[in-house]
C-alpha cells in the first residue's frame, strides 16, 4: 500500500516533538478562540497566521499549526453554540437548534460530549476520505494544461458564487474586485507597474495576509460594535463534569450519516463547511425526526457537528490537489501556502510530499489531542465565555497589528489592514460576501499567469482556451453551477416567504 | 417601498471603479514576445464586475440599516484608534502605543477609566515581552530618538 507508506513518513513528520508541541498549543489556542462568540475558524487562522508566517517556521511545521488551529476553532465553535445559543461562527448555527435546548434542560456535558465526539467522527472519516481521494483527483490533474486551470479556477469562482452566497450577482461582483485588487502591483511578465500610482509600497500588490486580516478580523470589530451587547453572563451552569453513556450511544448512526453528507458537501468547490452542517441536519430531520428535533434531540447535535467537521476535511481535497480551495477556510491556509512559497497542486505531490502527508497526519494528531482536550477540559472552555469582550476585543485587535506588523515591519501595511477592515465592514452590511475577495486576490495572480501561459503556447489564439475535452468540461460545469445559484436566486426572490430550508432541500 | 439606496450606490461606485480600471489597464504597453500583454487580463476582470455592479444598480437587494446609534459613536472612535495607533508605533514605541491603543479600545468597549488602564498596562508592555524577546519578532521598544 503505498498510501500507507506516505503516511508513515507523514507521521514521522508530525511526531517530531517540535512539531507535536505546534500541535498541542495550535488546538488549545484554536479552542479558546472557536468558543469565544463570534470569532470562527477563519479569523482564528487569520489571526494567527501572520505570527506562524514570521516565526519563520518550516512549512510543514507552519501548516500543522494552523491547521490544528483551524480544527481546534472547529470544535471550541460549538462551545457558545450550546452554551449561549450564540454560534461562534456560521457553521456552528445548526448546532445551536439543537444544543442549546439540551444545555437547557440540564444536559450541557452529554451536548458538549457528544458534540465533542461527533466533531472527532466526522474529522476522522474526512481525512481518511482526503487520504484516499486526493491522490485520485491529483492522478487526474496532473495532466492539467495552462487552459484547463484557468477553467478551473473560472468554475472556483462560479462555485462559490453558486452556494455561498445569497445573490449570485454580489458574490461575483465580489470575486471581480478581488481579482481587480489581485492585479495592482508590477506585472511578473512585463515588469508594467499596473494601478501602483508610483507608491513604493505598492509594487509587491496586496499581501492577501493583511488583506485577510483586515476583511475578517478587523471588520468583526467594527460589526460587534454596532449592537455591542456583552456576553458571557447568560451561560447555562454546568453542574456534572460527565456525561450519561446512554444519551451519546443512540447518536452513533446520526454521526456516521452527518459524516458521509458533510464531506461530500466539503469537496465540492465553494461549499464548505455552513452547507456541511446544514445538509447533514436537515437531512437527518427528514430521517430520524419524531418531533423531538429542535426541541434537544441528541441527533441533531451529533449530525451537523459531524457534518461541519467533515466538510472541513472534504475542503482539504481540493485545495491541496488543484490549489482550489473549497472554503472561506481553506483559502486562508491557501494564503499561508503561497506565502511560505508553496503552490498546492498536483505537483505539490510530488515535489513536497512530507507537506501533503505531514499535513494528514496532523489532523489525525489534531483530532485525538482535541478529544482528549475537550472532554474532560470543557469546564475550562466554557469559563472563558464569560471573559467580557472590553477585555477580549482589544486583544484580538493588538495581536492583528502585531502579526501584521511583523510580517512587513511597515506602517503602511498596517493602513492597508484598516482598509480592507473597512471595506469588509461594507461589504458585510450590503450582504457582499468577502471570501469571494480574498480567493480574487489570492487566485488572480495563477489565473492570469495561466492565461497568458496558455495564449503564448497557441501564439495568441484564444481558441486552445476550448480545444480540450477536460477544459470544455469544466466550462460545462460551471455553466450548471451558475444556473443553479441564478435558479435558487430567483426562488428566494420570488418568494422571500419561503422556508430556506425547503429552497436547498428539495 | 424603499429606495433601496445602498445597494444602488454601491454598484455605481464599483461600476465606475471598473470603467477607470478598464481604461487604466488600455494604456499599459505591450511588450514584444508576449501576444497577450499585461492589460488583457484587467480588462477581461473589468466587464464582468461592471455587468454585475450594474445588475446591482438595477435590482437592487433592500437596506441595511446602516447607523444604529449609539454604536455608531463606538465605530468612529475605534476607527480613529485604529489610525491613530499605527501612527504610533514607531514614534512613541510598541509598549507606550499599545497601551494607549488598547487602554482606548478597551475604554470604547465599556470598560471603566481604571479598567481600561490596567489593561493598557497589562498588554501593552505584554505583547511586547511575548513577541519581541520571546518569541524573536522584533517590536520598537523605546521612542526613536
Amino acid at each position: 500500500m503505498e498510501t500507507l507508506a506516505f503516511l508513515a513518513d507523514g507521521f514521522a513528520v508530525a511526531l517530531t516533538p517540535t512539531n507535536l508541541a505546534l500541535a498541542l498549543f495550535g488546538c488549545f489556542i484554536g479552542t479558546v478562540v472557536g468558543a469565544l462568540p463570534g470569532l470562527g475558524p477563519v479569523n482564528g487562522v487569520a489571526i494567527l497566521i501572520p505570527l506562524a508566517f514570521s516565526l519563520g517556521l518550516q512549512p510543514a511545521s507552519a501548516m500543522i499549526l494552523l491547521t490544528c488551529v483551524y480544527y481546534g476553532c472547529m470544535y471550541g465553535g460549538r462551545i457558545s453554540s450550546i452554551m449561549l445559543n450564540i454560534p461562534g461562527d456560521e457553521p456552528a448555527m445548526m448546532t445551536c437548534l439543537d444544543g442549546h435546548p439540551m444545555a437547557l434542560q440540564g444536559k450541557a456535558p452529554e451536548a458538549l460530549a457528544i458534540s465533542a465526539l461527533s466533531s472527532f467522527t466526522g474529522a476522522i472519516l474526512a481525512t481518511i476520505g482526503l487520504m484516499l481521494f486526493a491522490p485520485v483527483l491529483v492522478r487526474f490533474a496532473i495532466h492539467f494544461g495552462p487552459a484547463e486551470y484557468f477553467a478551473l479556477y473560472l468554475l472556483a469562482f462560479a462555485a462559490i458564487g453558486g452556494v455561498t452566497g445569497t445573490n449570485p450577482a454580489k458574490t461575483l461582483m465580489a470575486a471581480g474586485v478581488g481579482l481587480a485588487l489581485g492585479t495592482i502591483g508590477l506585472d511578473p511578465t512585463s515588469g508594467t507597474e499596473r494601478y501602483t500610482f508610483g507608491i513604493f509600497h505598492l509594487f509587491d500588490g496586496f499581501h492577501p495576509i493583511v488583506a485577510i486580516v483586515g476583511l475578517f478580523a478587523i471588520s468583526e470589530v467594527l460589526l460587534y460594535l454596532e449592537h455591542g451587547h456583552e456576553g458571557g453572563s447568560k451561560a447555562v451552569i454546568v453542574n456534572r463534569a460527565f456525561a450519561k453513556w446512554s444519551e451519546i450511544r443512540q447518536t452513533g448512526g446520526a454521526m456516521l450519516r452527518g459524516s458521509g453528507i458533510g464531506f461530500v458537501s466539503g469537496v465540492l468547490p465553494g461549499a464548505g463547511a455552513s452547507l456541511g452542517s446544514f445538509m447533514a441536519y436537515t437531512l437527518e430531520k427528514r430521517w430520524s425526526d419524531r418531533g423531538t428535533f429542535g426541541k434537544g434531540d441528541p441527533r441533531g447535535v451529533a449530525a451537523p457537528e459531524a457534518g461541519n467537521n467533515a466538510a472541513a476535511g472534504g475542503a482539504l481535497v481540493p485545495m491541496l490537489s488543484l490549489g482550489v480551495p473549497g472554503s472561506g477556510t481553506t483559502a486562508v491556509l491557501l494564503a499561508l501556502l503561497i506565502s511560505l512559497n508553496i503552490q498546492p497542486g498536483p505537483l505539490l505531490f510530488q515535489t513536497q510530499p512530507d507537506v501533503v502527508w505531514g499535513l494528514i497526519a496532523a489532523l489525525f494528531v489534531a483530532n485525538v489531542t482535541l478529544l482528549v482536550l475537550n472532554l474532560p477540559l470543557v469546564g475550562v472552555f466554557t469559563r472563558i465565555l464569560a471573559v467580557p469582550m472590553r477585555i477580549l476585543m482589544p486583544m484580538v485587535v493588538m495581536v492583528s497589528f502585531v502579526g501584521v506588523y511583523s510580517i512587513s515591519n511597515s506602517t503602511f501595511d498596517l493602513f492597508v489592514m484598516v482598509g480592507f477592515g473597512v471595506l469588509g465592514f461594507l461589504f458585510r452590511k450590503l450582504e457582499i460576501p468577502v471570501v469571494p475577495v480574498v480567493l480574487g486576490l489570492l487566485l488572480g495572480a495563477e489565473m492570469e499567469q495561466n492565461y497568458r501561459r496558455a495564449l503564448s503556447i497557441s501564439g495568441g489564439d484564444p481558441g486552445i482556451l476550448f480545444a480540450s475535452p477536460i477544459a470544455v468540461g469544466i466550462y460545462a460545469a460551471t455553466a450548471v453551477l451558475l444556473g443553479i445559484a441564478v435558479w435558487f436566486a430567483v426562488r428566494k426572490r420570488r418568494g422571500p416567504a419561503a422556508h430556506e430550508e425547503e429552497a436547498i432541500g428539495d | 417601498m424603499s429606495l433601496r439606496l445602498s445597494d444602488r450606490i454601491a454598484g455605481a461606485v464599483i461600476l465606475a471603479l471598473a470603467g477607470w480600471y478598464w481604461w487604466v489597464a488600455d494604456g499599459f504597453r505591450e511588450s514584444f514576445g508576449d501576444p497577450v500583454g499585461p492589460s488583457a487580463f484587467p480588462q477581461m476582470v473589468a466587464v464582468p464586475t461592471a455587468a454585475f455592479a450594474l445588475f446591482l444598480i438595477v435590482r437592487p437587494d433592500p437596506d441595511p440599516k446602516w447607523l444604529h446609534f449609539p454604536g455608531v459613536w463606538r465605530q468612529v472612535a475605534t476607527l480613529a484608534t485604529l489610525l491613530i495607533y499605527p501612527l504610533l508605533i514607531e514614534p512613541a514605541g510598541f509598549p507606550a502605543a499599545t497601551f494607549l491603543g488598547a487602554g482606548a479600545l478597551s475604554r470604547i468597549l465599556g470598560a471603566t477609566w481604571l479598567g481600561a488602564v490596567a489593561l493598557g498596562l497589562i498588554v501593552g508592555p505584554g505583547l511586547w515581552v511575548l513577541f519581541d524577546p520571546l518569541l524573536g519578532l522584533p517590536l520598537p521598544l523605546l521612542p526613536k530618538g
